[in-house]
C-alpha cells in the first residue's frame, strides 16, 4: 500500500446562512493517485477542496495531511497541497509571468537566487519560459492555466488540486492542460480534479469519487462507477455509452 | 488597455531600459523640480537632451504627439490664460482684449515647461517595467514610518492586474446591454447603475476568489525583497543629471 | 473569518478600488454636452465602501502609482508634471475627500441619506482643493476658475452621487463588509 497523504474523518461544514456544505465526509488519499471528484454544480466539490487547503474551517471532524492536523499546520499544508483555482484570471497576482510564479516563494521568504532558479525551472518545465516577461493578462487561456499550475508547482507540492481545470478552454488549450496534468501525475504528484465534465480525464484517473448534497455517494475505480455517473447528474463519457468502454480523450 | 493608455512600457535594451530604476526615479524628480525654476535657454537646451533620449527609447514623434493631444489642449489653455492676464508692453489690441509681449513669453514658457516634464515622464514610463516601478516604490517607502511598504507593493501589482480585467468586463457588460437596446434608456442614473453595479459585483466576487488563491499560496506581509540590477552606467548617468540640473537652475 | 484573512480581504478590495479609480478616468457615459466621467464617483464609493482608513490608503496608492510614472491619470498621462499641473488640485483633493466621506458615512451608520450627505461633502472638498489650484496655476480669476473648473461638472456630480448611493446599498450585502 502506498503512503497515505490525506486522511479525512467525519468532516462536516455548515455555512453561516445554514446551508449544509459537507456531511460526514470520510476518505483517505494515497500517494500517486489520480482522483476525479465528480458531481453536479452545488454538490459540495469546491467546499470539500477548500477544506483540504485550510481555506475553510470545519465544524467537526478532522483533516490530517501527512499526519498533521490542517488547522494547526496551515503553512505546511499549503506547501504540501497546491491548489489551482477555477478561474485563471482571478488568481493572478504578479505583473509578469515570472513574478506571478515567484509569488508563493516570496511569501515563503526564499532568497532571490533560489527564487530565480526555481522559477526558471518551473517555467521551463511547463514550456512557459519564453513568455517570462509577458503580462499574464496577455496570455491565451491554456497558457494562463499552465501559468497558474507553474505558480503552484514551484512551491514543490506533493498533491495538486484542480477545480474545473478545463472550463472555458478551447481544444488546444484543453490538450495543453491535460498533457501537463498527466505529466505531473507520472512524475509522482498526487492529482485531485473536481469537475462536472469527466470525459476529458476519466481515462487517466485511478479513482472516482462521486459527491451529491455534500456527501460522498460512491468511491471506486472509473470502470466500476462509469455507469453510475448519470444518476448523480454527471454525464457518462460517450465511448462508454456506445459500449466501447473508457477511451482516452486525446486522439 | 493598450489602446486606451498610450504610454505603456515597451521592451527594449537601451541605456535607459537597463538603468537602475531607483536612479531613474530620483533623476526624474530632480529634473522636474529643476525645470520649474529654469529659464528659456536652459529649457531649450534640455529639450535637445530629451530629443536624444527620445530617440534612444525608440519612441515615434508623431505617435507620441497624437496620443498627447488632450494634454496639448490643456497646455494651450494654460498658455491662453497667461497671455490674457499678464500685463506688460501691449503688442496688439483686439476689441477689449490686449495681448502683451510678456504675456506671450510667460505663457509660452510655462506651457513649454509642462510639456518637457510630461515628455520626461513619458520616456520614463516607456522604458521602465511596471514591476520595476513597483519595486522602486517599495524601496523608497521603506524608510517611511507606518507604511507597510511590502503590502503597498502587492496592492500596486494587484491593481495593475485588475485594470485590464475590469476594462474587458466593462466592454462585455456594455455590449450585452446594447444588444438589448439599453441605448434607449434616457435616465442617466439608470445608465450609470446598469453599467457600474454589475461591474462592481462581478469584480468583487472574483476578488473574493483571489483572496482565497493568495491565502492558499501562503501570502504574508513578510516577503522576499525585490532585487535591483544596476547596469554599471549609474555613476556617469547620475553625474550627468547633476550637471544638467545645475545648469537648468543657473541658466 | 479570522483577522488575517479579513486583512487580506481588505487589501485586495482596496487594490480593486485603486483599479476602478484609475479606470474611472477612462469610462465615460455620454450624457449631455459634458460626458460623465466616473472617476470621482469611484473615489467617493471607495470612501463609503472601504471606510476612511482603507479609503485613504486606496487614494494614496492611486496617486502614488500615478506619481511613479504609471499611466493612470486621465488622458493616459502621469508623473509629477501631472500632479503639479493645472488639474493636480482635484487629484490631491481626493485624499481629504475620501477620508471625510468615509468617516461621515461610517459615523452616521451607512444609511442611504448619510451616504449622500457624506458624498456631497466629499465632492465639495474635491472642488475646494481643485478650483484654487487651477486658479493659481493658470493665473485666471476666481470667477473664471469656478465657471470653468466647477460649474459644468456639478449636474453630473449630483447624478453620480445618487447613483453611488444606490450602488453602495446594493453592493454592501454582496461583499459582506
Amino acid at each position: 500500500m502506498p503512503e497515505k497523504i490525506i486522511d479525512i474523518n467525519d468532516l462536516c461544514h455548515t455555512f453561516s446562512d445554514g446551508y449544509i456544505g459537507l456531511k460526514a465526509i470520510c476518505v483517505s488519499i494515497y500517494k500517486g493517485e489520480f482522483i476525479i471528484l465528480a458531481g453536479k454544480n452545488g454538490s459540495g466539490k469546491t467546499t470539500f477542496l477548500r477544506h483540504l487547503n485550510g481555506l475553510l474551517q470545519s465544524d467537526s471532524g478532522q483533516i490530517r495531511v501527512k499526519g498533521h492536523s490542517v488547522s494547526n499546520h496551515l503553512i505546511q499544508t499549503r506547501k504540501t497541497i497546491g491548489m489551482v483555482f477555477q478561474d485563471a484570471d482571478t488568481q493572478i497576482v504578479g505583473d509578469t509571468v515570472f513574478d506571478e510564479v515567484a509569488f508563493g516563494l516570496e511569501n515563503l521568504k526564499f532568497s532571490r537566487a533560489d527564487i530565480t532558479a526555481k522559477v526558471t525551472q518551473a517555467l521551463k518545465g511547463l514550456s512557459l519560459f519564453h513568455l517570462q516577461d509577458r503580462t499574464p493578462s496577455s496570455l491565451s487561456g491554456g497558457e494562463k492555466r499552465r501559468l497558474a499550475i507553474a505558480g503552484i508547482l514551484v512551491m514543490d507540492p506533493e498533491v495538486i488540486v484542480f477545480d474545473e481545470p478545463f472550463s472555458n478552454l478551447d481544444y488546444p488549450g484543453t490538450i495543453q492542460v491535460l498533457t501537463t496534468i498527466i505529466a505531473l501525475n507520472q512524475s509522482g504528484h498526487t492529482i485531485i480534479i473536481a469537475t462536472h465534465d469527466i470525459e476529458t480525464v476519466i481515462c487517466e484517473a485511478t479513482r472516482v469519487i462521486i459527491m451529491e448534497n455534500g456527501q460522498i455517494k460512491e468511491d471506486g475505480t472509473p470502470a466500476d462507477l462509469v455507469k453510475h455517473l448519470e444518476s448523480y447528474g454527471v454525464k457518462e463519457p460517450c465511448s462508454s455509452k456506445f459500449g466501447l468502454g473508457i477511451q482516452p480523450w486525446r486522439s | 488597455m493598450a489602446q486606451l493608455i498610450p504610454f505603456t512600457y515597451r521592451p527594449g535594451n537601451s541605456l535607459l531600459h537597463r538603468l537602475d530604476v531607483r536612479l531613474k526615479f530620483f533623476t526624474i524628480c530632480l529634473i522636474s523640480m529643476s525645470l520649474l525654476s529654469a529659464h528659456l535657454p536652459a529649457c531649450g537646451g534640455y529639450a535637445l537632451v530629451l530629443v536624444f533620449f527620445f530617440k534612444t527609447a525608440g519612441l515615434n514623434v508623431w505617435e507620441t504627439l497624437n496620443s498627447m493631444k488632450y494634454f496639448m489642449l490643456l497646455l494651450f489653455f494654460v498658455f491662453m490664460a497667461r497671455v490674457l492676464t499678464v500685463p506688460g508692453d501691449i503688442l496688439f489690441v483686439f476689441h477689449d482684449i490686449s495681448i502683451s509681449e510678456q504675456g506671450i513669453m510667460e505663457g509660452g514658457l510655462v506651457a513649454f515647461k509642462f510639456f518637457l516634464v510630461m515628455v520626461t515622464g513619458l520616456i520614463f514610463s516607456t522604458t521602465t517595467k511596471p514591476s520595476s516601478v513597483k519595486s522602486a516604490v517599495q524601496w523608497f517607502l521603506k524608510p517611511v514610518p507606518f507604511v507597510p511598504e511590502k503590502r503597498v507593493a502587492v496592492m500596486i501589482s494587484l491593481s495593475l492586474g485588475f485594470m485590464p480585467v475590469i476594462l474587458k468586463q466593462a466592454r462585455e457588460i456594455s455590449n450585452a446591454q446594447k444588444a438589448r437596446c439599453a441605448d434607449l434608456q434616457k435616465n442617466p442614473i439608470k445608465r450609470i447603475l446598469r453599467l457600474v453595479f454589475p461591474l462592481l459585483k462581478k469584480t468583487f466576487l472574483s476578488a473574493d476568489s483571489l483572496v482565497l488563491a493568495m491565502e492558499s499560496r501562503c501570502y504574508t506581509d513578510d516577503r522576499t525583497d525585490p532585487e535591483f540590477t544596476p547596469s554599471g552606467n549609474e555613476r556617469c548617468f547620475f553625474a550627468g543629471t547633476v550637471v544638467l540640473c545645475l545648469s537648468l537652475v543657473c541658466f | 473569518m479570522n483577522t488575517t484573512s479579513q486583512h487580506l480581504k481588505m487589501t485586495v478590495y482596496t487594490a480593486l478600488f485603486v483599479a476602478f479609480i484609475a479606470i474611472g478616468a477612462f469610462i465615460a457615459i455620454p450624457i449631455g454636452p459634458v460626458p460623465i466621467v466616473l472617476q470621482n464617483m469611484f473615489v467617493l464609493l471607495a470612501g463609503i465602501i472601504l471606510g476612511p482608513v482603507w479609503g485613504l490608503a486606496c487614494v494614496a496608492i492611486y496617486l502614488l502609482i500615478g506619481l511613479a510614472g504609471m499611466p493612470v491619470f486621465s488622458g493616459g498621462t502621469s508623473g509629477i508634471g501631472r500632479l503639479f499641473g493645472p488639474t493636480g488640485g482635484y487629484l490631491l483633493g481626493y485624499l481629504p475627500a475620501v477620508f471625510v466621506t468615509g468617516s461621515i458615512s461610517k459615523g452616521l451608520g451607512k444609511k442611504m441619506s448619510s451616504d449622500i450627505l457624506a458624498m456631497l461633502l466629499g465632492t465639495l472638498i474635491v472642488y475646494g482643493a481643485g478650483v484654487p489650484w487651477l486658479k493659481v496655476v493658470t493665473a485666471m480669476s476666481f470667477g473664471k476658475a469656478i465657471t470653468m473648473g466647477m460649474v459644468p461638472f456639478l449636474p453630473g456630480d449630483i447624478l453620480k452621487i445618487i447613483a453611488a448611493a444606490v450602488i453602495a446599498r446594493r453592493l454592501r450585502p454582496v461583499i459582506k463588509l
